[in-house]
């Protein structure tokens, strides 16, 4: 259940650390909650420092963008359609362009397997692990 | 579907049943119900907690080795669908658990044997210290059964039938 001033983890390597929520796209309504696999325009809050050398893994994102995300996981309860709940520690996200492409190359954690459900398969073939 | 085993209380967990928690290092939890839930939030270990099968066994209450037990372990390679396969295996699960049954009573009843020897030698002790003797209860005489029989006999009424007007009574 994530919502305006909700706080996630990034888990790319975008470069961004902490990302704020400010809306959830949803196709009919423009607020309400976000669950995995609902995309979100967040706020960068943290980022990673960026370094004077231009690396291969160079943070993209500033302190301060605005961008959009995918939620991977959520302490809110998610159903599986075999009847169970399942519930991560955190909230974590993937950023993403306007595009719905990853920014980042790859994904460091596990991410929910509800994902593969919602249509984010790329980012579910990126994942370490998928539960 | 699989049916697994709860964390806390090692208790089988059907489809539709209680929860799961997935920790960040990828490791997952599956829970029976919200009171193990609720204990794993409160970070007790089930080891200590007195009414889990992790405290029984590690406690040495509850069989831990046995032959059965490694049939119940878990199978990560599919096996492709053969009905008589599925019967047969049927039929051994059912023998297994009759067996896993029995083993298990005899363990509990080996570990009650201390017990009960004890409680044993206590009573005869107490015995000898009472003046009190207990005797074999008496017997109590088995009831004659009472039959009913049917005896003639003669009704001397006293009264007599008198000449139609009026019932009299002749006494001699």
């Amino acid at each position: 259940m994530i919502g305006l001033k909700g706080t996630l983890n990034v888990i790319d390597n975008s470069g961004a650390l902490l990302v704020e929520c400010v809306n959830v796209l949803k196709q009919k309504v423009n607020n309400g909650w976000g669950s995995v696999g609902d995309e979100i325009v967040c706020v960068v809050r943290r980022a990673r420092p960026i370094s004077g050398q231009a690396s291969a893994s160079a943070p993209k994102v500033r302190q301060g963008d605005v961008r959009r995300a995918v939620i991977v996981r959520t302490r809110k309860a998610v159903r599986r359609p075999d009847g169970r709940f399942i519930r991560f520690d955190d909230n974590a996200a993937v950023l993403l362009n306007n595009k719905r492409e990853m920014l980042g190359t790859r994904i460091g954690g596990v991410v929910s397997a509800d994902l593969r459900m919602k249509g984010w398969g790329k980012i579910v073939s990126l994942a370490p692990k998928v539960v | 579907m699989r049916v697994e085993k709860c964390y806390f209380c090692s208790k089988s967990v059907y489809p539709g049943h209680g929860s799961a928690f997935v920790r960040n290092d990828a490791k997952v939890f599956r829970f029976c119900s919200s009171k193990c839930n609720k204990n794993f939030k409160m970070k007790r270990n089930p080891r200590k907690v007195r009414w889990t099968k992790a405290f029984r066994k590690a406690a040495g209450k509850e069989m831990t080795v046995d032959s059965t037990i490694e049939f119940e372990k878990r199978r990560n390679v599919p096996v492709r669908y053969n009905r008589e396969l599925v019967e047969t295996t049927v039929k051994a699960m059912k023998r297994i658990a009759e067996i896993k049954q029995k083993r298990e009573h005899a363990f509990w009843k080996n570990r009650m044997a201390v017990a009960r020897e004890k409680l044993k030698a206590h009573r005869k002790r107490k015995l000898e210290k009472t003046s009190v003797k207990l005797v074999q209860p008496i017997t109590p005489q088995a009831e004659k059964v009472k039959e009913k029989i049917k005896v003639a006999v003669k009704t001397r009424s006293a009264l007599v039938a008198g000449e139609g007007r009026s019932m009299g009574m002749e006494i001699d």
